[in-house]
């Protein structure tokens, strides 16, 4: 297991160099001048040329590309070109609203969908699984930013349950951390929801038409501890992939759930540095998500192990 | 029932068990009425107002650094840093004395050479700073509060170049920062006005925050603009960046946030109904829309063409698409210059007023308009000038001209408009923008109305005319020379069409009822703001 960590882990170091080198080239070709923005609206052509060879972006591609290789490959991600801030410092200073969120949608997601995904199994073809499944369309067609409006007009706008925007640290206190994220983990977490109590529901099924399912209900086993105990393990390696494969899902959904909700986060920083054609923060945050994404990929690997010893890498 | 007995009576029971207790409220009653948490026009993204000349930074940075001169609500420059100054008989010597006692945010001195050294950095990238720069033999620090600029020839807006509100104004920082480059980015945001920037809490795109600085000596004046006292009535002024104008809407109904500086026209109808919000024009000097045609390239470098469009377009319809229904917020403008201003004029506006689709027709015909297609560049991203954009294409269709529409993002627009090569390598025929009103109100930081040629603004009008009546107006003694001259100025700008006026309009900005002392003005003041 060890040697299969160590060999996916040096795996990925040819994929961060693709996607390296995508992402500059990208931005390269894109149109745009951060030096346009900077300058302002008044400011002459040559003010603004200026500005530009100021920043180094009038120098050759290969030049860049070479220099700023070099300084990832010692850990420095570079400086904004705006704000003239590391750009490991701006991830750092957006990192902890946004895992945040996502953390908090995660579980509220899995809480809400797996039950949701095995009950519409077991009752299958019943009003339940109807209401179910249902719920489940309604999640993936409404766009996120209907849901989030609609929950923020309903339950901070009309109740006062909830603070519109903004997000309070965890070190502030559990409380007020939560109450900033309840609204948006809700919004965030709909299409997932829909995502995973639709692949467990699939699952379910097949795992329900087993012979041993039959022998433990033969045995007189309780129905709760058939479903959750006997079957969901057994039907869980495709709900785990869907959740790995989602966190994509959430990462892309977070650019919008934070704009909705002010949540000063990586999806806003993201947003923001392409509208200003920030190009280190850019590459910066692409990177890292990147990087997280086969971790992620690493972690679901893993658990295939733990859920079913057959599996060996 | 409420948020906190929501909480409470929910989750929120479980959730104090897990945690302990719930956490008081981040700030008390008492500490929450001395922050006042304001929503600006857009991300403050970099805080250097000479390097970065965005309105948004201007408004963050007349907070942090105070200015030698400041003008108040009549346009007028009014003594701010500066106690004296006196000028030569010939015109050629200005010396100033500064107000003794000031000091900066790291409690070093205010004194004479820390002034020199921000004006000859901002006389680097100020169009005024330009031209006295030019002008200049020598700017020397006398004493320690004295300074001395002596010229080879008068420059009669001296101070009304050392106070304008327009971008870049002129900032005073210590010397060792006002040494950088004027084309790099400052790294210490150090200044002598009203309130410090608090780094350690600057989050861009999300939050800047500003304290009170115990130290500030207002002058004895009453505010007005940026002349005056500036005493600050709260200790703490947070902004809060957001994105999405009905979030904004939806915290300052619930007292989340304070005052809204630019809050959509669509959604004013619901902050006006809303008993605890009050909502106003924003700033009386307003905003000019305009789209730029590109002289150096077929068809518009035929001057014909140019009138052509003008010609055909009707302002209502451009003003209506970014206003809507709101009659306050917009009017007519036959010229180039912001209404209610001394300087206004309609001279030569006739042409503005025909919106007579056949007359342009036949101005085309004269121009020998042959079907070349015109790449109208139009931002997306910003609501105005997609507004503007798609009134522009369809009087283009209707004029019988052949438009391609190019829809993108105000990035792109930002680049591409500054390339000059033909449009089908790059280039373009049009793009809109605005501008504001507070910059039309004379030629000094007008550069846009410019028409110096290959050095003019975008579009690089050439119009020996008006660069005439610059001179003049630069020249002139009193108000009535002034006025002639752009009367003149004007008329040579629209027959030569140098750029398109697409009208006048305002905005609106919005706040809590509990706050009070907000003014108009052309951005947003904070001195004399309070909160109950």
């Amino acid at each position: 297991m060890l040697a299969f960590i160590v060999r996916r882990i040096i795996a990925t170091i040819p994929v961060m160099g693709f996607v390296a080198l995508f992402v500059f080239s990208l931005l390269y070709i894109a149109p745009g001048d951060p030096a346009a923005v900077i300058a302002g609206d008044q400011a002459s052509p040559a003010d603004v040329e200026r500005i530009r060879a100021g920043l180094g972006l009038d120098r050759p591609y290969l030049v860049r590309f070479a220099e700023w290789l070099f300084r990832v490959l010692q850990g420095d991600l570079g400086t904004s070109i705006f704000t003239s801030l590391p750009v490991t410092q701006l991830i750092a200073q957006r990192i902890e609203p946004t895992v945040s969120l996502m953390v908090v949608t995660l579980l509220f997601a899995i809480l809400i969908a797996v039950p949701m995904g095995v009950i519409a199994a077991w009752k299958a073809n019943t009003w339940i699984d109807r209401v179910a499944m249902a719920f489940a369309v309604f999640g993936f067609s409404v766009p996120v930013f209907v849901v989030g409006y609609l929950l923020a007009y309903v339950f901070a706008l009309k109740l006062d349950w909830f603070p519109v925007q903004g997000y309070t640290p965890l070190s502030a206190g559990f409380g007020p951390w939560l109450e900033n994220l309840v609204l948006p983990a809700v919004t965030l977490g709909m299409v997932y929801i829909a995502l995973i109590a639709r692949i467990t529901r699939a699952s379910m099924l097949e795992v329900l038409q087993q012979d041993y399912i039959r022998t433990a209900r033969s045995k007189g086993l309780a129905q709760p501890s058939i479903l959750f105990i006997h079957a969901l393990k057994n039907a869980a390696i495709p709900v785990v992939t869907v959740i790995g494969i989602g966190i994509a899902l959430l990462i892309g959904g977070a650019v919008v759930t934070e704009s909705v909700f002010a949540i000063p986060g990586l999806g806003r920083l993201t947003v923001d540095a392409i509208l200003r054609r920030d190009y280190p923060v850019i590459q910066g945050v692409v990177l890292m998500f990147s990087f997280v994404y086969v971790l992620i990929n690493l972690v679901v690997d893993i658990i295939y192990t733990l859920l079913d010893p057959r599996i060996r890498y | 029932m409420d948020r906190r007995t929501f909480v409470k009576s929910a989750g929120g029971v479980m959730l104090a068990a897990a945690s302990g207790g719930l956490p008081a409220p981040a700030l008390s009653q008492g500490a929450n009425a001395r922050t006042l948490r304001f929503v600006p026009q857009a991300n403050l993204a970099n805080f250097d107002p000479i390097w970065g000349t965005q309105y948004v930074v201007r408004n963050a940075a007349a907070l942090v650094w105070d200015t030698l001169y400041g003008v108040d609500e009549t346009l007028t420059p009014k003594r701010q840093m500066v106690e004296s100054e006196t000028v030569s008989p010939d015109g050629l010597v200005w010396t100033f004395k500064l107000r003794s006692g000031m000091k900066f945010h790291d409690g070093s001195p205010v004194l004479a050479k820390d002034a020199v050294q921000s004006l000859v950095r901002w006389s680097a990238r100020d169009p005024m700073g330009l031209m006295i720069r030019a002008l200049q033999n020598e700017l020397v620090a006398v004493d320690d509060l004295t300074f001395r600029w002596s010229l080879k020839k008068p420059y009669p807006k001296m101070l009304l170049a050392l106070g304008k509100n327009n971008s870049p104004c002129t900032f005073i920082m210590p010397e060792r920062i006002a040494k950088t480059d004027p084309f790099q980015q400052i790294t210490e945001f150090v200044g002598s006005g009203p309130m410090r920037f608090v780094r350690n809490e600057w989050v861009p795109g999300a939050k800047a925050v500003f304290e009170k600085f115990a130290d500030y000596k207002p002058r004895d004046e009453k505010a007005s603009w940026l002349a005056g006292g500036k005493r600050i009535m709260v200790d703490r002024i947070e902004w809060v960046i957001m994105p999405d104008p009905a979030t904004a809407s939806a915290a300052l109904q619930n007292g989340e946030v304070d005052w809204w500086e630019n809050p959509l026209s669509d959604l004013v109808p619901v902050l006006k109904a809303n008993r605890n919000i009050n909502v106003d024009i924003a700033d009386p000097l307003g905003n000019i829309g305009a789209f730029r045609m590109n002289h150096l390239h077929p068809p518009f470098d035929n001057v014909k063409i140019r009138r052509a469009v003008l010609a055909a377009m009707n302002q209502e319809d451009y003003m209506r698409a970014i206003v809507g229904d709101d009659n306050n917020l917009w009017k007519p403008l036959p010229g180039f210059f912001t209404p209610g201003t001394p300087l206004y004029t309609e001279s030569g506006g006739e042409i503005l007023k025909m919106r007579s689709l056949d007359a342009a027709k036949k101005l085309l015909q004269e121009g020998g308009y042959s079907n070349q297609p015109v790449t109208c560049v139009v931002a997306q991203d910003l609501p105005v000038l997609k507004a503007m954009g798609e009134v522009t294409a369809d009087l283009l269709k209707k004029m019988g001209m052949n438009v391609d529409f190019v829809a993108t993002d105000w990035g792109t627009v930002g680049a591409r408009r500054a390339q000059k090569t033909p449009p089908g390598q790059g280039g373009w025929n049009m793009f809109h923008t605005w501008h504001a009103g507070a910059d039309c109100i004379n030629p000094a930081p007008y550069t846009a109305v410019r028409g110096s040629g290959d050095k003019a603004w975008f579009g690089w009008p050439n119009s020996p005319g008006v660069e005439k009546e610059v001179e003049n107006w630069f020249e002139a003694s009193s108000l009535d020379d002034e006025k002639a001259a752009i009367a003149r100025l004007n008329k040579a700008a629209l027959e030569d069409v140098v750029f398109a006026p697409t009208g006048f309009f305002l905005t609106y900005q919005a706040w809590r009822k509990n706050v009070t002392g907000v003014t108009k003005g052309p951005l947003p003041f904070f001195w004399g703001v309070s909160k109950a």
